[in-house]
């Protein structure tokens, strides 16, 4: 069985910028990716705008993933594709033994001293987010959307109605009207847009598609093929009011209703998961509730650039790196926020015998809100204090704190305080 | 437990016009709601004739007659098989499979483009132990089908597991009332093992139960097997033994002379056969009429199922119900949490009746009472854990009970009408019943012999995630495609989809291959797998991929090339 110090799971952004962290170190390591090729679902986002804050520049999926991929195979950076992880289990020893299937090798075992989970996410579909009616076809999320249209060349309908704004929906709206569909309209359940403001005037306004708010799909009709679906408008609490109802003719209906953190092989392993996140409780090196398994990217909690999942990857890296060469001690202490103000906090640990460098906080507002401040709380004491015009929940922000010879009573708080000072 | 249409309280204001035809009793008039329409059915239902025909309109509602293919063609044109089976549900494939033992000229027509897309691939798959109706045909077909079912099942390859179920009681008076009632009727019916047991015993194997309950009934002859996967295994192992089957035919009429059945009109030519078997499902009244022999009417009773995430399948090991107050007064009186063999927890089904028999959408306001009632039932499941829902109709007859008789007025025509619930878990016992009536029937005529070659295994798709790891490893390294994972929620190999899409009944739809390899039955609901399972069945059919559907004709995956 061969022996590895880290094996990374999934070759997209996370993956890849993991494993070039790693190879640094020298390390022993490898990729496992489940598809035939790598890239994860970079590969058929198409449209450009990543990398602006890694790279200065705006990129288009593929041509993100390429600066990445590109390094990895001169690195000689092994990955072993179209290989699925069918089991994890914990030895004796600590290390990680994964049953992996693939054509070549059939059933195969490796071992690593620590894991990276970094296979991202996977959208909601119709049925989780309660719409009810006919079973047809012409029902897809924005990503199967997008991968007949982008990676097959065939449109998935002629006239549909998109749920949900979120990035991806946004995007396959303006997708799906440049290759000659109608898109009547894109509805949003919440009162404010969950897609990024740029993407609301590049890929809506700019082309005319309506934007209707606090109004859902309730209801698919047609048997064979979607012929129809029913839109109605919401309360501020999201019960749908009745008398609203109102019938679309389209052949279908394309979701864009959130994306969930996939954490199956992090649950058969007994990864403690956040509630907020669907993704597993971290410390600051990304290292889940289980010694030696780290998480990143969008298997961790869902971002909305990837130049902060290749981030991320390489904070879990580093965390891996340190791990595998002297597994530290730690003496971990939860982060508290306002649950009130935030929708999560990561990381959600702080292990206080490793905080000589600056930690990166990611988190994510509730609310729309102006002219906020946020505030990191020991004690009463005030460690950090950061003011924004803006924050809204579509964009997750981050901030770096060093909080070496400052926690006191071993205690930190995240608050959100209204207005510039305090 | 009363149902909630056994309520006379409303009074039909309207004239029914009551007449007795074919030893039957038949309703005609227009009155203002389907609820109505039933009551008249069940009122007509306590009289002493054989069955009801209700021809009671509603004003406003035009109910449609079936579906049918859109095409015609001749292939079956001219074909004089011994015995015609209308009806490709689990039914029809139960009696084509009894009958494939014996030395006849054997058909199946079904109008769909694949067997189980009615009532057999839209019920929750329990095997039931026979508790309920005693001294009816229902109970009797039950208790043989359940003890035939483990059997069968070993046979054709298709998994079955006998979870036994638990009835849960949160007060003493309903406890001591409701367990004495069911282990009577248990009794009665011949069902085996039925008892109490105290709540320490069910704790034992269902350790999540609400604090309040005080006992429980077990019965543990119940189990459950895929009815979609049983169907399929069924017809397959009958064509292995010589059944024709056509598919995407609709029976559009029958001919009768002289109280005998000479030609069937389908949309795919006429056939000839010696015997007719009405297995029509929801549709076997209008058979019935078309042979002029309708002394039944079916009354669409609809049934909405809820299935969690697999992930959250260790909860429960078992079947449980509860019972109680707050449980009688609520719409969805029926149903369970059922562990299905395939490792999911189902929730359901619900039960109400509405005129349409086709009609398989679901109801928010259904879907959430169900879900409100039934997850507190073990701590741990929550709305969220929802992958996906579905609806059913069951056939029911107004008698409430299974038709399995020779028509007392068509020489060459028998029926297995009115299979409701537990029809599935009967089906083995109803074909038995129907092959004895056939082959009788078919003796006045000819001598019939059984087979000497009838093979009665069938081998399915290997289901390679539960195989052990050195069998799954030999497997690939003999068929490198089982290697290469395409359904990452299930673990669903490109392998066994190649085989299903070549399989004796080919899956040559996206839902087809769901219902033979669970592709796409995931948490995920084919979010990543589909358009990675087109281009499969693109390479293997040779179809072009804008010829592809997800349930037959009008189904289409996709719209348009955007290269051309």
């Amino acid at each position: 069985m061969e022996q590895f110090d880290i094996v990374i799971i999934g070759s997209g952004p996370a993956g890849l910028a993991a494993a070039l962290e790693i190879e640094q170190s020298g390390l022993k390591q490898i990729i496992i990716e489940r598809e035939n090729r790598a890239g994860g679902i970079l590969k058929q986002c198409i449209h450009d705008g990543f990398g602006l804050h890694r790279f200065k520049k705006r990129l288009t999926g593929p041509e993100y993933a390429e600066l990445f991929l590109k390094r990895v195979i001169e690195k000689k950076i092994p990955i072993y594709k179209n290989t699925f992880v069918t089991e994890i289990i914990e030895m004796e020893n600590k290390s990680y033994r994964l049953t992996l299937v693939n054509s070549e090798k059939s059933l195969f075992e490796i071992e690593a001293k620590a894991l990276i989970l970094a296979n991202g996410c996977r959208e909601r579909t119709a049925k989780q987010v309660f719409i009810q009616g006919t079973r047809p076809a012409g029902v897809y999320t924005a990503g199967t959307a997008q991968y007949f249209t982008n990676i097959l060349g065939y449109l998935p309908c002629k006239k549909c109605v998109i749920l949900g704004s979120g990035d991806i929906g946004l995007i396959m709206a303006r997708r799906l009207t440049l290759e000659g569909a109608k898109v009547v309209g894109v509805y949003e359940v919440k009162d404010t847009p969950s897609g990024l403001s740029r993407n609301i005037a590049q890929c809506l306004d700019d082309f005319d598609i309506p934007l209707y708010l606090s109004k859902t799909v309730t209801k698919i009709h047609g048997d064979k093929r979607v012929e129809a679906v029913t839109v109605q408008k919401v309360d501020l609490n999201l019960n749908q009011i009745p008398g609203t109802e109102e019938i679309i003719a389209c052949d279908g209906l394309i979701l864009s209703v959130g994306l969930v953190p996939e954490n199956e092989l992090a649950k058969s392993l007994g990864v403690e998961l956040d509630t907020h996140t669907k993704g597993p409780m971290v410390n600051q090196s990304l290292m889940t509730s289980k010694e030696g398994i780290f998480s990143c990217g969008n298997a961790l909690h869902v971002h909305d650039l990837v130049d902060f999942v290749s981030e991320s990857a390489e904070i879990a890296a580093k965390g891996g790196i340190r791990f595998v060469q002297n597994k530290g001690e730690e003496e971990l202490i939860h982060v508290e926020f306002d649950e009130k103000s935030f929708l999560y906090i990561v990381p959600q640990k702080i292990n206080l015998l490793d905080i000589e460098e600056n930690i990166h906080f990611y988190f994510r507002s509730k609310k729309v809100l102006k002219n906020v401040s946020v505030v990191i709380r020991t004690g009463d004491t005030i460690i950090f204090k950061k003011f924004y015009h803006n924050m809204k929940p579509p964009e997750m922000e981050t901030i770096s704190v060093n909080l070496k010879n400052v926690l006191q009573n071993k205690e930190i708080c995240f608050e959100l305080k209204e207005g510039v000072s305090t | 437990m009363i149902a909630k249409y056994y309520q006379f309280d409303i009074i039909i204001n309207k004239p029914i016009i009551c007449t007795e035809e074919n030893n039957a009793i038949k309703l005609e008039g227009e009155v203002s709601s389907w609820q109505e329409v039933i009551i008249a059915g069940k009122v007509a239902a306590k009289s002493k004739y054989r069955g009801v025909i209700n021809k009671i309109t509603v004003k406003g509602i035009t109910v449609p007659s079936f579906q049918r293919p859109n095409f015609t063609d001749n292939i079956i044109e001219g074909q004089r098989p011994d015995v015609l089976i209308i009806g490709g549900g689990v039914i029809g494939a139960a009696i084509a499979r009894a009958l494939s033992k014996w030395e006849i000229d054997l058909m199946l027509v079904e109008k769909e483009c694949d067997v189980a897309m009615h009532a057999s691939s839209r019920n929750d798959g329990m095997v039931h132990p026979g508790i309920t109706h005693p001294g009816s045909l229902k109970a009797k077909m039950n208790i043989r089908g359940n003890e035939m079912f483990e059997d069968l099942a070993k046979e054709l390859d298709v998994p079955f597991k006998r979870t036994g179920m638990f009835i849960l009681f949160n007060s003493w008076l309903e406890y001591l009332f409701g367990s004495t009632f069911i282990i009577r009727n248990a009794k009665k019916n011949g069902a085996k093992g039925v008892k109490r047991v105290k709540v320490k015993e069910i704790r034992k194997i269902i350790p999540n139960i609400p604090s309040d309950i005080v006992g429980g009934v077990t019965a543990p002859t119940t189990g459950v097997c895929p009815p979609y996967e049983m169907t399929t295994a069924l017809a397959e192992n009958a064509i292995m033994n010589g059944l024709k089957l056509s598919l995407e035919t609709a029976v559009i009429n029958l001919v009768e002379t002289n109280n005998e059945i000479t030609k069937v009109i389908t949309n795919r030519g006429t056939v000839y056969p010696k015997v007719v078997i009405n297995a029509a499902g929801l549709f076997a009244d209008e058979i019935a009429a078309m042979a002029n022999d309708q002394f039944f009417t079916i009354h669409p009773r609809k049934g909405e199922i809820a299935l969690l995430d697999k992930n959250k399948g260790d909860l429960l090991n078992t079947i449980v119900s509860q019972v109680s107050a707050n449980l009688l007064k609520s719409d969805t009186k029926g149903g369970a949490l059922v562990k299905t063999a395939e490792g999911n927890i189902l929730v359901g089904p619900t039960a109400f009746e509405q005129p349409y028999k086709e009609d398989y959408s679901t109801d928010y306001t259904n879907i959430n009472a169900l879900l409100e009632v039934k997850l507190p039932i073990i701590k741990g499941i929550e709305k969220g854990d929802v992958i996906t829902y579905l609806a059913g109709t069951r056939a029911a007859t107004y008698k409430e009970d299974f038709i399995i008789e020779k028509s007392k007025k068509i020489k060459n025509l028998i029926y297995a009408a009115g299979i409701q619930s537990p029809g599935y878990a009967s089906s083995p016992a109803i074909a038995e019943e129907i092959e004895r009536i056939t082959i009788q029937l078919l003796k006045e005529k000819r001598e019939i012999n059984k087979k000497k070659n009838f093979m009665s295994v069938r081998k399915g798709i290997p289901n390679l995630k539960l195989l052990s790891k050195q069998e799954r490893g030999e497997l690939i390294s003999k068929r490198r495609d089982y290697g290469h994972i395409v359904c990452r929620c299930e673990e669903i190999s490109k392998g066994e989809i190649i085989d299903a899409i070549h399989a004796t009944i080919p899956a040559l739809t996206l839902d087809a291959i769901k219902r033979r390899t669970r592709a796409g039955m995931g948490r995920c609901q084919g979010g990543f797998c589909t358009p990675l399972i087109a281009q499969i069945m693109v390479e293997e059919t040779g179809k072009n991929m804008l010829e592809l559907t997800k349930k037959g004709d009008g189904s289409n995956l996709v719209s348009k090339f955007t290269k051309s």
